[in-house]
């Protein structure tokens, strides 16, 4: 049923882009089955199609790089001191995304070379991540990104928001491609970048953007705005609350 | 189903929830213990962010210690005087503790701080505790046990602003029980616990505080220090996660309940030292945390 309505729905796409492509360049158009996602009080991440119309030929590539809203990162190295491990390093990543991954229809390496890839910025390598001391020392050498990249590629997909696993787009007729987005629970709220290439030959030929757009919604929202905006009226309903259930349970208990 | 805690920002199970307030309830009601000592620790291993863990656990605390001092109100065993002057030791030190907390916590050290202290404070406790269930159990079994003073008099009673504190039978200085109450208060605020393991051996062994009105006076004061927690989190660092708390709390009056019925079912030394048992669990449990050499020598934290 849902599989029928989406490909009504790309069939829809397929006929308005032909007379797109007819009016202007563009050769691929992408779209989202929702746009707007609420992190409510039941989110455990989330499920969504990607799908779309390309003006392709036989062994066209779909590309797809979803990148969440930049924020910074700290990333910590712990090191045995005195028997016990501790932290003794932080580094900040400055901007970087809080959500990387990256759907097609082959595996990377064999849509396009590596430096088209970098010169495309596609891939946490490329996209010019910079990193510094949290507190810099004096005389001590600055961290690089080469140095720490991989452990932060490694942590990051540990926690499934910058899985390593690329995602499947399918690639139907060489002109309607769809791809299933999985969205992970602990993903943050704000805009997220969905970017679409399509590859021929290792070349990009064309490109379409789009955003999606991850908002708190509900009681969830209520709550950490009120704790945000209200911080000591919260502390006192907290409180309150607390005392007041408390004190029911010893009534409603109350031993005779 | 899935709930999406809206302060911890991540999805939990609420049968995870709502179970580890029931199994710590059960066991604070058998043991006559806060349980915020294991409920912390719980909450950190099941993915909650520490801070998170530390605020909520103290908003928790302050219900679990409201319907436990009302039972003790009524059998009259609450010093109001000695817990007033704790409370306000307490709440000193529980400031004092909040403000450590974040310091520590843009450091990226709060992780090994919560961790230490657990190791050193619940280390000493549990092992006293289980050599002095071991004795009294040994000691019934001989009759005719050794007899000890009411209380002893060392330098510690010689200290100004003495007062007189008639429910606990004493006449000692107001800044002994002051000095107790503030670091009880700042291991209230690192650690996310009550305080109830170190507060009531204190009382009794250092202000010889007679042992009926001990755990009502404790849990009195725990009340305050665990609500200025909450509040102070709640301005400071926005960590209080009122929909945690409240599932947690929904499990642990349940649990309470079978637990104190339970605690009928053994004696007060085998109680304690069952306890003394789980504390020294935990104990080691992060102990080695900290002694083995992590999988993952670098770890990330978003920050928003």
């Amino acid at each position: 049923m849902i599989r029928a309505r989406q490909f009504i729905l790309s069939f829809i796409l397929l006929l308005g882009m032909t007379s797109l492509a007819a009016a202007n360049s563009g050769r691929l158009v992408a779209d989202l089955s929702k746009s707007n996602i609420a992190i409510t009080s039941g989110f455990h991440g989330t499920d969504l199609l990607l799908f779309g119309a390309v003006d392709g030929a036989v062994g066209d590539d779909i590309l797809v790089v979803i990148s969440g809203p930049p924020t910074d990162i700290a990333q910590r190295r712990k090191a045995n001191r005195a028997g016990i491990w501790i932290n003794v390093e932080t580094n900040i990543w400055q901007k970087a995304p809080s959500l990387y991954t990256i759907l097609a229809t082959s595996p990377i390496n064999k849509i396009a070379s590596p430096e088209t890839l970098a010169s495309l910025a596609i891939g946490t390598n490329n996209i010019g991540l910079e990193i510094a001391a949290k507190t810099p020392v004096a005389g001590q050498s600055k961290p690089t990104a080469i140095e720490f990249i991989a452990a932060l590629q490694a942590n990051m997909a540990s926690i499934d928001l910058w899985p390593d696993q690329n995602g499947n787009v399918t690639l139907t007729e060489n002109a309607l491609f769809r791809a299933e987005v999985k969205l992970p629970p602990n993903i943050l709220s704000g805009t997220y970048n969905v970017r679409v290439l399509q590859f021929r030959n290792g070349v990009a030929i064309s490109e379409d953007i789009t955003n999606l757009y991850i908002k708190k919604g509900g009681l969830s929202a209520g709550i950490y705005n009120f704790a945000h905006n209200y911080s000591a009226l919260y502390g006192i309903f907290a409180i309150l609350f607390a005392v007041a259930a408390g004190w029911l349970a010893a009534v409603a208990f109350r031993r005779k | 189903m899935y709930i999406y805690l809206p302060i911890a920002e991540i999805s939990m199970h609420i049968g995870i929830i709502i179970g580890l307030g029931g199994g710590v309830g059960f066991l604070s009601g058998l043991f006559g213990v806060g349980g915020g000592f294991l409920m912390t620790p719980l909450l950190i291993f099941f993915g909650i962010p520490p801070a998170v863990a530390v605020a909520t656990e103290a908003n928790q605390i302050v219900a679990s210690s409201v319907s436990g001092v009302l039972a003790h109100m009524r059998r009259g065993n609450v010093d109001f005087k000695m817990g007033g002057i704790l409370l306000l030791g307490g709440v000193i030190g529980s400031s004092l503790g909040v403000v450590l907390f974040t310091t520590l916590r843009e450091m990226g050290q709060i992780d090994l701080v919560i961790k230490l202290s657990y190791v050193v404070f619940l280390g000493i406790i549990g092992f006293l505790m289980l050599l002095e269930s071991v004795r009294t159990i040994l000691h019934t079994r001989r009759p005719g046990g050794r007899k000890t003073k009411l209380h002893q008099h060392n330098w510690l009673h010689g200290l100004p602003l003495k007062m007189r504190f008639r429910r606990s039978k004493l006449y000692i200085s107001a800044l002994l029980p002051l000095a107790i109450g503030a670091f009880v208060g700042v291991l209230a605020a690192i650690m996310g616990v009550g305080g109830g393991f170190i507060m009531v051996p204190a009382m009794i062994y250092l202000l010889g505080m007679p042992t009926s009105v001990v755990v009502g006076t404790s849990l009195f004061q725990i009340i305050f220090v665990t609500a200025n927690v909450t509040f102070l989190q709640s301005v400071q660092t926005q960590t209080v996660d009122f929909m945690l708390a409240g599932l947690l709390l929904f499990g642990a009056v349940i649990g309470a309940q079978f637990g104190t019925r339970a605690s009928a079912l053994l004696r007060g030394e085998q109680l304690r030292g069952l306890l003394a048992l789980m504390v020294l669990a935990v104990c080691i449990k992060l102990g080695f945390d900290l002694a083995l050499r992590p999988d993952d020598l670098f770890s990330v934290e978003l920050l928003k």
